[in-house]
């Protein structure tokens, strides 16, 4: 029973990374349309960029504010040279430029911090565990957990009262009445490229607190893809529920189904669990439900 | 629609006509030309390194062909299509080392081509049960779907059980003289350049021959418009997943094909990159058409070769260089494919029809 709920724990805790991380390729899907399979390595170029800062000696929150400030720049200028021109085209044109990034900032990424694993030197967080009550926390988690869990209310806050958040959610319902209540589109999936950026980035370099940091983090942004599904695509609560559901799927899966199937389990489930989840319930937990007119 | 521009006065007056390949003296000595290349020409002047990249091209084609049908002809986007190969060529490998095949059939060289058809039908099998969810959703979800497969088949199956049968370790190896075919031993460039000939020809003559029948035709209208096809009395799963069952079984020979060059199979060969790579080729060829798919091929083989003939000379004084070369690689194919997609959307089969257009009414084109 307590390892059941110490799985549970550090599923939900490891879900709020990635309810972080799916808040960002929501958002990205709402307001533009644009369906990313870049996020992974979003997520890497800023777990990177905040660990370089924090081996020169820069204390920890600074380079995490280091990493959102240049994930902001990056995300804008990814946006305005790659897909400002792809407004309009066809659903596989747009995936595959996000490909093309992909594999583009993979490269860059092996090209400038090599593949071996990095570590956080010294340690963020103590290794001492918290207990509460029978459960067991380890301290990077909880306190991971809590970074996501307040960028998130920032990020919810800034969409709900902020003039900039109003106008993303304007355009995201319906573009074209956006538009022409003089909502500049252009600025909108600016936005969302940089808000999405900022989010791997800090999501990226929770996760690299962890478990250290190499290019295999960057499979956290194939795990998002469940997640979204999960919750419905184009639904911001429905990505954080989606997001932490997946955690914790994935540590229950890790936990019990391993000594059935010796190996990647831990990986694999929630892409098993998405494509028979999507024969029952293809628009997600809340997403749109469209109907199709020819 | 006719591809062909005939003279002046000249009609087709049948369909037979209308969907005959080779429609003028021109195209067919201009296609006795090329067979005689291929055949010929390239097999007496080229030596074993250019053989091996004709090899790579040829690799490529056949697995590009599959992802052609699915993405080009059917409009089922697909990012996990290594996961097929990788099926063909383990069950190849497994039925060559493990089936107790009985002493005639070894001697007459049967084992290898059996296990290619075999491979074919496992793959077009397996692509079928990953296409079923096609039944229910598209477009990101199915890409999704597909994406599933290519984690679940190679990176769980294939890494965790199918690898493990024979207790060899992750990575298997054909001894030499198994791979035979007939009274043949696959066992030089040479003749694993002409085996390739012979599989692409073949696979390009099939998929030609499903495109102008009735199932080609439905592949397409799903493609332009699936509820439209639907109300014309189209039985839409169907279709799809025979278009998945034949790229599949495509896959499928791919696989066991490739296994003939290796000499050896591994995980490691049919990675999630390998996929997008397919893709990526298709896009830069051009989507739609089977010689976009061999453009594709040769472009983007080619290319990587150059730069790779680029590096080499470059190693001895930047010997880091060499060892960067594969992230290079890396991020030279993602900007590839970013820049086609934003400058060149049609692909290069596009610029080929725009080029054979101005040629065939040159110089008078008014």
């Amino acid at each position: 029973m307590e390892l059941f709920l110490m799985t549970i724990t550090t599923g939900v805790m490891v879900g709020g990374i990635y309810a972080l991380v799916a808040l960002g390729w929501v958002l990205i899907y709402k307001c533009s349309g644009v369906l990313n399979l870049a996020m992974g390595e979003m997520t890497l170029i800023g777990a990177y960029v905040s660990l370089s800062f924090y081996s020169m000696g820069v204390p920890f929150l600074l380079s995490l504010l280091f990493s959102l400030i240049i994930g902001f720049v990056l995300g804008v200028i990814t946006e305005r040279i790659f897909l400002d021109k792809l407004i309009g085209q066809p659903v596989l044109t747009v995936i595959m430029v996000t490909v093309g990034l992909s594999f583009f900032f993979k490269g860059s990424i092996e090209l400038i911090w090599g593949t071996d694993t990095r570590i956080f030197d010294p340690p963020v967080f103590t290794i001492e565990p918290i207990h509460v009550g029978p459960v067991i926390i380890g301290q990077a988690y909880l306190w991971s957990f809590v970074a996501a869990i307040i960028l998130l209310i920032i990020f919810v806050t800034f969409f709900k009262y902020t003039r900039w958040g109003l106008a993303m959610q304007a355009t995201a319902d319906d573009e074209m009445a956006a538009l022409s209540l003089g909502v500049s589109a252009r600025f909108v999936y600016a936005t969302a490229w940089a808000i999405a950026f900022m989010a791997a980035g800090v999501g990226g370099t929770l996760l690299g607190n962890i478990n250290g940091l190499n290019i295999s983090v960057s499979y956290l942004g194939l795990l998002v893809l469940p997640a979204v599904v999960l919750g419905g695509l184009n639904s911001v609560p429905g990505a954080i529920v989606g997001g932490i559901l997946i955690g914790v799927l994935q540590n229950l899966c890790g936990m019990y189904l391993d000594r059935y199937f010796p190996g990647a389990v831990k990986e694999i489930a929630p892409f098993a669990f998405m494509a028979i989840f999507l024969l029952f319930r293809p628009h997600g937990l809340w997403g749109w439900e469209r109907i199709e007119r020819v | 629609m006719s591809t062909t521009w005939l003279p002046c006065g000249n009609y087709h007056e049948s369909y037979t006509e209308d969907h005959a390949w080779w429609q003028t003296n021109f195209i067919k000595g201009k296609m006795i030309v090329l067979a005689l290349i291929l055949f010929i020409v390239i097999p007496l002047l080229a030596d074993s390194y250019i053989l091996s990249v004709c090899n790579l091209i040829g690799y490529t084609i056949l697995g590009a062909l599959g992802v052609q049908l699915l993405i080009g002809f059917c409009g089922q986007i697909t990012l996990g299509h290594a996961a097929f190969l990788a099926v063909g060529g383990y069950t190849s490998t497994l039925l060559i080392l493990e089936f107790p095949w009985p002493a005639i059939l070894t001697n007459w060289g049967l084992a290898y081509p059996i296990s290619i058809i075999v491979a074919a039908f496992v793959a077009g099998i397996w692509s079928v049960l990953f296409g079923l969810p096609s039944a229910r959703v598209k477009g990101f979800y199915l890409i999704l779907t597909s994406m599933a497969a290519q984690f679940i088949t190679v990176d769980f199956i294939i890494t965790q059980y199918v690898a493990q049968i024979g207790g060899r370790g992750q990575a298997f190896s054909l001894p030499p003289g198994t791979i035979k075919i007939g009274p043949w031993v696959i066992d030089s460039d040479l003749k694993v350049y002409f085996l390739m000939l012979f599989l692409v020809t073949i696979c390009c003559l099939v998929i030609l021959n499903l495109l102008r029948s009735r199932a080609g035709r439905a592949w397409v209208a799903i493609r332009d418009n699936d509820i439209s096809a639907e109300v014309m009395g189209i039985n839409v799963i169907k279709y799809k997943l025979l278009a998945f069952f034949v790229a599949g079984a495509i896959g499928g020979v791919t696989g066991a094909f490739w296994i003939s060059n290796l000499a050896a199979i591994s995980p490691e060969h049919f990675p999630w990159f390998w996929s997008l790579w397919l893709v990526g080729v298709i896009l830069i060829g051009g989507v739609g058409s089977i010689h976009g798919t061999i453009f594709g091929s040769l472009f983007m083989v080619l290319v990587m070769e150059g730069l790779q003939l680029a590096v080499m000379p470059l190693a001895d004084t930047f010997p880091k260089l060499l060892m960067d070369f594969l992230f290079i690689k890396e991020a030279a194919f993602g900007l590839a494919i970013c820049a086609f997609m934003i400058f060149e959307p049609n692909g290069l089969a596009y610029r080929w029809w725009q080029a054979k257009n101005y040629f065939n009414l040159w110089p008078f084109s008014y």
